[in-house]
């Protein structure tokens, strides 16, 4: 896609790769809407990390009294859900397992995804076949049918889910580290470089992994805002997460029953959802302006 | 170009004989009884193998697969378990109903997206632009089984204006095209188009902003050539991704419906789907993924030959 | 063909209706339309599926079995009585057989008459396997449901004579399961059928009935959208005059989401609603719906563990566990109303309730005394493990619910773990009982249970011959006296001695606190002020023939 050559186009060398780093970041510090989406995100990170020091109330500790209080009531800031548990310290907690599996798989697909990749881009012929045409194969799956097969497949539960939306990013990210690898690998400075007797190795560390790891970490930010998407649709169609869990779409599901007696809270971890997702694009797309030299 | 297109082809076959393994094996990892849907948990011993041989799941796996990919070949994808109605009829129906759904919403959202992305394009850093990009952003960011939650909400519960389920007063079978049959697709249709409509709204904008920017439009221009020109121009260029995009979105709304049928009930594959992972009815799960998943790879086929078309420079090996 | 005016104006008169939120406008014919928690319709090829929701819709609609339940009262407990078989009795020389005299003069939708043949060739469809017509994917919800039946044989036109493989006194009772189709109309698919074999066409018989069904029920079947909509026409030609339907047709549409059900009530879509969403209880209320409940044979436990090692097998942790649940207050609060507090499999009223001395209310005093006399307190806590489901069908809500006990047992110095796994995996290990791997540690299984049927209230889970892989008796229970009581009862052949006896296994099991009891379930629909005469027995049945529909 055009995306990625841009991105390809911009590969320079090991030694330009500082400066070119240096300006990406200043120019993403000034861009004010990147920085809004960051400070949010780590917002909702530091709290979901320091939640238990932060003094909300149980998020486990339902009342049968307390059900379904309306945002603003006192001593329960966000209302209470079905259970009676307290809805701001739920979606506090809800954040750590909801960013957990929506972003582990980005994560661990991005380690696996550039690794295959990589030695298919570098070494391409029949390595490079085989890799991709295996990636093809789950390529011809669209990813929400593929996320739900397998966690249908091996049933509820986190781990399960991670699995499922691994599996789901991993060929994304495979095609987009290839062809990005293949397009530096030809470039005039992995040629000098060859040409002057650096290794193989050398040449994929030095050379290419900067040029290479920009683009497709770009690219996989990016997927960060549909794995929590998907990852909050599956726990939503109980396929993922299992109760008392606090999830976003858990909550969501849990809360559905809700919507007529308080809509207002049943709607509050689809808006968490939204958040964390607009923000993550918002900041790829931010990066990407940044890395783009020409604008 | 003919020779193209067979190549195409022929490189689709392998992919769809391991997209078949692939859904075989999926179904088959599963845990839990095939034979749940049928066989209530009170039931002896004796009645249940008695059973599993007459649906033949006593046979080593790769008997099974190689029978049922005989099967699928020759268009018969075995018997629904909970229904004992043949799978390839009750997909197909539901894939009919997701196609209606996936093609209003895909009326609406390339649409807006077409329109959107082209003037953000034309008008770039405007405020024309910050909106039709922020529409597109939230498009592409919003949980869409929420929104479809919140519009019911608005939409059926308290203003009691569009319905909040179902495919038309008497089902899809006696579908129509009239307002009292429209209405039971509007709020899903809406729900669906808003991530085809994101994606293709920042799509063509970058595309036209693009092609806007090049130096040979600034030439055009100079020499006083009009502007439906340059926007026939930019068309041109712009046609074989945006294609592209929209195909893979339609290919998107049609495999991966399953949270937006659910919120419905819209009798498409996805709830069909959510279904047969619920009553683990294997031969219908396996059936209908497979069928999706082979839709999928058509259109993509056809998304590639149609771009090759257009632009005879784009051929992927 | 309509002109391109007409349509427009169609058009705009629909959407003035529609705007106005009218119902859209009715002929002379009433309807019926009704939302119901299935996934799917129920099967119509006789023998339903999905349970006892299948049975209420698909079977007792359009079929009759030889004996039906009394579903015309809603403060009685709902009884067997008569259905197309007239009288029964049980041979006095050998108690496994029975005779069945047919009620003469019914007829089949079809036009074809109902006799012994037909009575043979129905048993024949669920038990005997080089019939023609049996069908494999009908036996397991049948044969399970009947669990001693053998064969059937005809003695004249309206006579047949039932076997079973031991004696049973409940069999009149498991009849109620047994759906008569009509024989000839499925031979004239089997006829005209294709298929390479027997067993081909057979299956493709079943399929053709199953799009164009005929019983002798009350309703008979029109049209079908596979998983969307069955219609059913009244039946004039009903034998039972008193019971012909008032209303000219019924649309059944399945909707498992309770909100889209509830959404499409309140949104005129249909006019009868099977499980509101309980928090939109005030809601309906409200906008002038029609709320109905009523205590049903269904009881909502946790089933304990009883093997080596478990820490219910101390009877006081068990009363205690029972003492230790305010059941008023998960019936106020989290349900909405929606529950009647279980004390018991079967409640004060009904003839198998019998007489037992442990009371089973709320009396945390007490439940903390007996754990503390068992040797836990507050600094040592009882650890328990619950496997139960995110969802199912009976399950009612079944995690606000454990999570509702699992606080309230904490004062009670229970640590309960819950074992969240899917509910057909749940109901898969309910098979396989305590000891299997898939029971993952747990001491106690929450799977609900229809009690409307002997066997499957009581016998399954407490006689010790129906431990894993026979029957349900997930937790191996083994007490002789539960076994000296199930005998008895099982071979009392006067309806009368037979209650008398179950009655007194029912007590026997209350006291010995067999079973955490916690809720029984009480089938809330909801419905349009226009659906009239409407009755809901204490059952899981409804009868649809008195309801009318005002205009």
């Amino acid at each position: 896609m055009s995306t990625i050559t841009d991105l390809v186009l911009q590969a320079a060398p090991a030694t330009k790769a500082r400066g070119y780093w240096a300006t990406v970041g200043r120019r993403i510090m000034r861009d004010k809407v990147s920085m809004a989406c960051a400070l949010i995100l780590i917002l909702i990170f530091a709290s979901a990390l320091l939640a238990p020091w932060l003094g909300l109330a149980d998020p486990y500790q339902g009342s049968m009294i307390r059900r379904l209080r309306h945002i603003g009531t006192p001593g329960y800031l966000l209302g209470t859900d079905e259970l009676g548990r307290d809805m701001l310290s739920r979606l506090v907690y809800g954040g750590r397992l909801s960013l957990i599996i929506g972003i582990l798989p980005v994560i661990l697909a991005f380690v696996i995804g550039t690794g295959l990749g990589l030695v298919a881009g570098y070494v391409g012929g029949k390595l490079n076949t085989a890799i991709m045409r295996t990636i093809d194969v789950f390529y011809a799956f669209p990813s929400v049918l593929l996320a739900i097969a397998i966690s249908g497949a091996l049933g509820a539960g986190i781990v399960n889910s991670i699995v499922s939306l691994t599996v789901v990013f991993v060929p994304q990210i495979t095609r987009v580290a290839e062809s990005v690898t293949t397009g530096v690998r030809n470039m005039d400075f992995v040629e000098a470089a060859r040409a002057s007797g650096a290794g193989p190795l050398t040449i994929m560390r030095v050379h290419m992994l900067g040029n290479v790891l920009g683009p497709i970490f770009v690219y996989a930010t990016g997927l960060i805002s549909v794995s929590m998407i998907l990852a909050a649709g599956l726990s939503f169609l109980g396929l993922g997460t299992k109760p008392p869990e606090p999830e976003w779409g858990l909550m969501l599901n849990t809360l559905r029953t809700a919507i007529y007696v308080n809509p207002w809270v049943a709607a509050l971890p689809g808006v968490m959802i939204f958040a964390v997702s607009i923000c993550f694009n918002l900041l790829s797309d931010g990066m990407r302006s940044a890395m783009d030299i020409r604008n | 170009m003919f020779a193209y297109i067979a190549r195409r082809i022929v490189y689709v076959i392998p992919i769809v004989i391991s997209v078949a393994l692939v859904c075989f094996l999926l179904v088959h990892i599963t845990p839990g009884d095939p034979l749940v849907a049928v066989l209530p948990a009170d039931a002896s011993q004796e009645l249940a193998a008695q059973l599993r041989t007459a649906y033949g799941f006593d046979r080593p796996l790769p008997v099974q697969f190689g029978l049922w990919l005989w099967r699928a070949l020759n268009g018969d994808l075995g018997n629904s378990i909970a229904t004992g109605r043949p799978v390839l009829s009750e997909v197909m129906r539901a894939v009919g109903n997701t196609v209606t759904l996936a093609i209003f919403a895909a009326l609406i959202g390339f649409t807006l997206g077409l329109l959107f992305g082209l003037i953000a394009g034309y008008f770039r850093d405007s405020w024309i632009d910050k909106t039709a990009t922020s529409f597109a952003i939230a498009g592409v960011s919003v949980p869409h089984y929420w929104l479809g939650m919140v519009l019911v909400i608005i939409f059926s519960v308290q203003l009691n204006w569009l319905p909040a389920v179902g495919a038309g007063p008497g089902g899809s079978g006696a579908w129509a095209w009239d307002w009292d049959h429209l209405r039971y697709l509007i709020l899903p249709a809406v729900t669906s188009s808003v991530i085809p409509m994101g994606i293709v709204t920042r799509t063509v904008r970058a595309l036209t902003g693009d092609i806007l920017s090049q130096d040979f439009v600034e030439a055009l221009r100079a020499k006083g050539l009009r502007e439906t020109n340059v926007f026939r121009h930019v068309v041109k260029n712009a046609a074989p991704t945006a294609l592209a995009v929209m195909g893979l979105q339609l290919g998107y709304m049609l495999g991966g419906s399953i949270l937006i049928e659910t919120v419905f009930s819209w009798p498409g594959s996805g709830l069909l789907l959510n279904s047969a992972i619920f009553q683990r009815d294997l031969p219908l799960l396996q059936g209908t993924i497979l069928v999706l998943a082979l839709f999928f790879v058509l259109l993509n086929l056809l998304v590639d030959i149609a771009q090759a078309a257009i632009d005879p420079r784009i051929k992927r090996g | 063909m309509r002109t391109e005016k007409t349509k427009t104006m169609a058009l705009a008169a629909a959407l003035a209706i529609a705007l106005a939120g009218l119902p859209r406008a009715a002929g002379a014919e009433t309807v019926l339309r009704i939302g119901m928690t299935a996934a799917d319709i129920p099967r119509t090829l006789g023998q339903p599926d999905q349970g006892f929701e299948g049975n209420r819709f698909t079977g007792l609609t359009m079929y009759d079995g030889l004996t039906m339940w009394d579903l015309s009262s809603a403060d009685k407990a709902s009884v067997v009585i008569p259905g197309l078989a007239t009288e029964w009795k049980v041979d006095d020389s050998d108690k496994k057989k029975w005779i069945f005299k047919l009620r003469p003069g019914v007829t089949f939708h079809d036009g074809s008459p109902f006799n012994a043949d037909a009575v043979v060739w129905n048993v024949d469809k669920v038990l005997k396997q080089n019939a023609p017509q049996f069908d494999p994917s009908q036996v397991g919800v049948t044969a399970s449901r009947m669990p001693t039946l053998a064969s059937a044989r005809k003695i004249d036109d309206m006579t047949v004579e039932l076997t079973t493989k031991e004696p049973d006194s409940f069999l009149p009772i498991n009849l109620t399961n047994l759906f008569m189709a009509s024989p000839a109309k499925w031979q004239k698919f089997y006829d005209t059928a294709e298929g390479a074999d027997a067993k081909a066409k057979s299956q493709a018989a079943w399929a053709a009935f199953a799009r164009d069904a005929s019983g002798t029920g009350p309703w008979k079947m029109t049209k079908f959208t596979p998983r969307e909509r069955l219609e059913l026409v009244k039946n004039a030609a009903y034998w039972d005059k008193a019971r012909v339907p008032k209303v000219d047709k019924m649309v059944l549409l399945p909707m498992p989401e309770a909100n889209a059900r509830t959404a499409a009530l309140l949104s005129g879509q249909v006019d009868w609603v099977e499980a509101p969403a309980p928090d939109a209880l005030p809601e309906i209320n409200q906008r002038g719906f029609v709320l109905y409940s009523n205590e049903e044979p269904h009881v909502w436990p946790w089933q304990f563990s009883r093997i080596e090692g478990s820490p219910w097998n101390d009877i006081r942790v068990r009363k205690a566990a029972n003492l230790c649940v305010d059941r008023e207050g998960l019936r106020d609060g989290l349900l909405a109303g929606l529950m009647v507090p279980a004390t018991g499999t079967f409640e004060p009223g009904h003839p198998w309730r019998g007489k037992p001395t442990f009371q089973i209310k709320y009396d945390k005093p007490a439940a903390q005394k007996l754990m503390r006399e068992a040797g836990y307190g507050p600094n040592k806590k009882l650890t328990v493990k619950i496997q139960t489901s995110a969802s199912g069908s009976g399950q009612m809500l079944p995690l606000p619910m454990n999570e509702y006990l699992q606080q309230a047992l904490a004062e009670c110095y229970f640590d309960v773990q819950l074992d969240v796994i899917e509910w057909n995996t749940l109901f898969t290990n309910w098979r396989r009982g305590a000891k299997d791997p898939t029971a993952n540690g747990a001491n106690a299984t929450n799977v609900t249970y229809a009690a409307m049927d002997p066997f499957f209230a009581l016998v399954r889970f407490l006689q010790s011959s129906m431990a894993p892989p026979v029957s349900n008796n997930w937790g191996y229970i083994n007490n002789p006296k539960f076994d000296e009581l199930v005998t008895k009862a099982r071979q009392s052949f006067d309806p009368a001695a037979r209650d008398a006896a179950l009655a007194e296994l029912h007590a026997a099991s209350v006291d010995d606190a067999a079973f955490l009891y916690v809720a029984h379930d009480v089938a809330p629909r909801a419905m349009s002020p226009k659906v009239k005469g409407f009755v809901q027995p204490k059952s899981w049945f409804v009868d649809f023939s008195p309801i009318s529909m005002t205009p």
